[in-house]
Formats: structure tokens, C-alpha cells, sequence
């Protein structure tokens, strides 16, 4: 069964391979002569105006974390779905349940506005 | 490769995570230590129930990244309600249990 | 060849399980747990459960690793420059060498046994391993995974009430 992985650890090592090796070679083979003009951040366009490193709104975290939960969800749903048809009506009710419950979760951050752009 | 190789990296892992989270005093490194640390009792629950021929070990990983999930959500909420009172995360400088 | 594999991956989980712990910025200790974690889920591969390899990567590595990401952006923890980001250096390597040797100690003495299932490596090649998951949690473990939706809609309800400025 290893074996069917050989094709990812090919691609992988050649990935990694032709990253590092052009950079390499870029770094062996190509000319730097840099120049006051050529080390500016844009030849167009504004100087950037403070750090790179703002903070972020407290709205992106709220969505980010109902990814997780969700993301969980789903990732329970696929062995379930893998087996569908022979879990029959017993499976299609038990997961029925589970995204009930999860669903008054949804209704109430919904209805908490957690999901408005303020 | 034997399951006790296994375990013993997963021991490694686990030592490090217990290294992290008693030094470190950012409470997001000290989350991802105990991240760390879960990962390690995960690997051992996978080598074992191979080693032994049975899924209850994977099952139980399932559970364990369920509530790795949750509790990501909850413990990292609970970083932002205590930087917006104390505007800081450092474990040092928060020591009351009321403010 | 495999041998060689699993202490090339080996090395690297750890390595890079060091620098969560040593780096000084969180952003390079986050980058380097998403680094253990894809070793872990290497690692998974090896020990014949593929679709616990795919959830590690898809949860962990995907779902958790960009949620801390966000709040130490969010927090804005990269412009303190801090001069000491530790504390207690010596007895909490004492303490974690003890756990390591402690382990390490009963692992080389110890031999693993328990009853054994009936999961074998020709079971999952034939049955494929997702679908045996699937027919372990939907049969035996039913009453937890119905659990677990309650714990979700638990850490669903506590973030909004914890993160949302006014609720």
C-alpha cells in the first residue's frame, strides 16, 4: 500500500528539488548590480506608509473560528457518506441528529448577528 | 519500523511540548505547545492500534481532534477577552483572579 | 529504504517540535508546528491509516494552524520586541527530561500488549480504511460521536460570547 504513495514522494522531492535548485542557480549564475533606483519598493505608487504588521479586526476571527467547527463537521461526514448505503436509514437518521444540534448552534450565532459586517 | 519506534518519538514530542508550556510565557506558544503535546498522544494511539490490529485507537483520535477543534475556538476567544482588559498575553502579568 | 524514510521524517518532527518551542517569534513557532504536524500525518501514512493522515491535514495543518495565525495577528505580538520570553528554564527541563526518561525507560522494558482486534493491514487494503472509520463510528461509538456535536455547539456558543464585543 506504500508503494501507491511513491508517485506524491516524487513530485514532492522534485518540487522541493527545482525550488532550492533555481534558486541556487539564479544566485551562482545571475548578475547583482544594484542600484538606489532599483532597491526602491515601487518605481510607481506611493512609499509604503507604516508596518506590514497592523492588526487585524476581531470579525475575521469570529469567521475563521466557525470554519473550525464546521470543518469538523464536515470532516465527520465523510466515513459517513463512504458508508451511506449501508448504514441505511439508521445512519441517515444518527447524522440527521448531528446537524441538528449543530444547526441551533448556526440559528444562534445567526440570529447574535455574529455573521454581520458591522 | 517497530511501534516502539514510534513511541519513542511521540515520547520526544511529548517532552518537548511539556518543555514549551512550563517556559514559555506568550499564552498563544503555550496553546500550541498543548497542541503539540495532543499531537504526540495522538501518534500513540495510532502505532498502538496498529500494533494491535484495532481501530478504537484511530476512533479516539477523531474525538481528540474534536476537542482540539473546540477547544481552539474557546482558548484562543479567551486570549482576545483578556488582551481587550489587559492588553497583554503574557502569562507573567496575568495573576489576579479578578479585576 | 523505509527504515531510512521513517528517521529522515522522524528527525524533522522533532527538529522542528524544538524550534515551536525555541523560537522567539509565535509566527515561526506556528510555521513550525504546521511542519510537525504534515510529519505526523507522514506518519499516519506509514502506520496504514490514510484517512487519519487526511484529517490531520485538513483540521490541524488547515483549520487550527490558521486560527492561531489569525490571533497573533490579530493580538499583534510581532512589534514587542521582548527581551526575555521564558521563564523558569531549569526546572521545567528537569521536569520535562524526567518525563522523557520516565517513558523512554518503560517503552525499552516494557512490551506492548493488549487484545488484540481484527483490523488486518489486508482488511484495510480490501475494505479501504475510511470505510472501516465509518463502521466503527456509526455502529459502536455512536453515543460519542452524537456527544461530540454537543461540545461543538458548546465552543460555537462560548467563542461568540467570548469574542464578540457586544453580544
Amino acid at each position: 500500500m506504500l508503494d501507491s504513495y511513491l508517485p506524491i514522494i516524487t513530485l514532492i522531492v522534485v518540487a522541493l528539488g527545482f525550488a532550492t535548485g533555481s534558486i541556487i542557480f539564479s544566485r551562482l549564475v545571475g548578475q547583482k548590480k544594484p542600484s538606489e533606483v532599483k532597491l526602491a519598493p515601487y518605481e510607481c505608487g506611493m512609499p509604503p506608509v507604516g508596518s506590514a504588521r497592523e492588526r487585524f479586526s476581531v470579525k475575521f476571527y469570529i469567521i475563521a473560528m466557525l470554519f473550525i467547527v464546521f470543518d469538523i463537521e464536515v470532516v465527520f461526514m465523510y466515513p459517513w457518506a463512504v458508508m451511506f448505503k449501508r448504514l441505511g436509514m439508521f445512519g441517515f437518521v444518527e447524522m440527521g441528529v448531528f446537524i441538528l444540534i449543530l444547526l441551533v448552534g448556526y440559528v444562534y450565532v445567526w440570529k447574535k448577528g455574529a455573521l454581520e459586517w458591522e | 519500523m517497530s511501534v516502539y519506534h514510534y513511541l519513542t518519538v511521540s515520547a520526544i514530542l511529548f517532552a518537548l511540548g511539556t518543555y514549551g508550556v512550563l517556559t514559555r510565557r506568550n499564552a498563544i506558544v503555550i496553546f500550541m505547545c498543548i497542541e503539540l503535546m495532543l499531537n504526540s498522544v495522538n501518534l500513540t494511539f495510532i502505532a498502538l492500534s496498529r500494533h494491535l490490529n484495532s481501530l478504537d485507537g484511530q476512533i479516539f483520535v477523531f474525538f481528540v481532534m474534536t476537542v482540539a477543534a473546540a477547544e481552539a475556538a474557546v482558548g484562543l476567544a479567551l486570549m482576545i477577552a483578556t488582551f481587550r482588559n489587559r492588553e497583554t498575553i503574557d502569562v507573567d502579568q496575568i495573576n489576579l483572579l479578578k479585576w | 529504504m523505509e527504515t531510512i524514510f521513517f528517521y529522515l521524517v522522524a528527525l524533522v518532527a522533532v527538529v522542528s517540535g524544538f524550534l515551536v518551542v525555541r523560537c522567539q517569534s509565535p509566527v515561526n513557532s506556528a510555521l513550525a508546528l504546521v511542519n510537525t504536524f504534515f510529519c505526523l500525518a507522514v506518519f499516519y501514512v506509514m502506520l496504514y491509516a490514510p484517512f487519519m493522515a487526511a484529517i490531520q491535514v485538513i483540521v490541524y495543518a488547515g483549520a487550527i494552524m490558521v486560527l492561531i495565525l489569525f490571533v497573533i495577528m490579530l493580538l499583534n505580538l510581532g512589534t514587542e520586541a521582548r527581551k526575555r520570553y521564558t521563564h523558569g528554564v531549569v526546572w521545567a527541563a528537569i521536569a520535562s527530561l524526567l518525563v522523557l526518561v520516565n517513558v523512554v525507560f518503560f517503552i525499552k522494558r516494557g512490551r506492548v500488549t493488549g487484545a488484540e482486534g481484527d483490523i488486518t493491514d489486508y482488511l484495510i487494503k480490501t475494505e479501504g480504511h475510511t470505510e472501516l472509520i465509518g463502521k466503527a463510528l456509526y455502529t459502536e461509538f455512536l453515543l460519542p460521536f452524537e456527544i461530540a456535536s454537543i461540545l461543538l455547539l458548546v465552543a460555537i456558543v462560548g467563542a461568540v460570547i467570548l469574542a464578540k464585543k457586544d453580544v
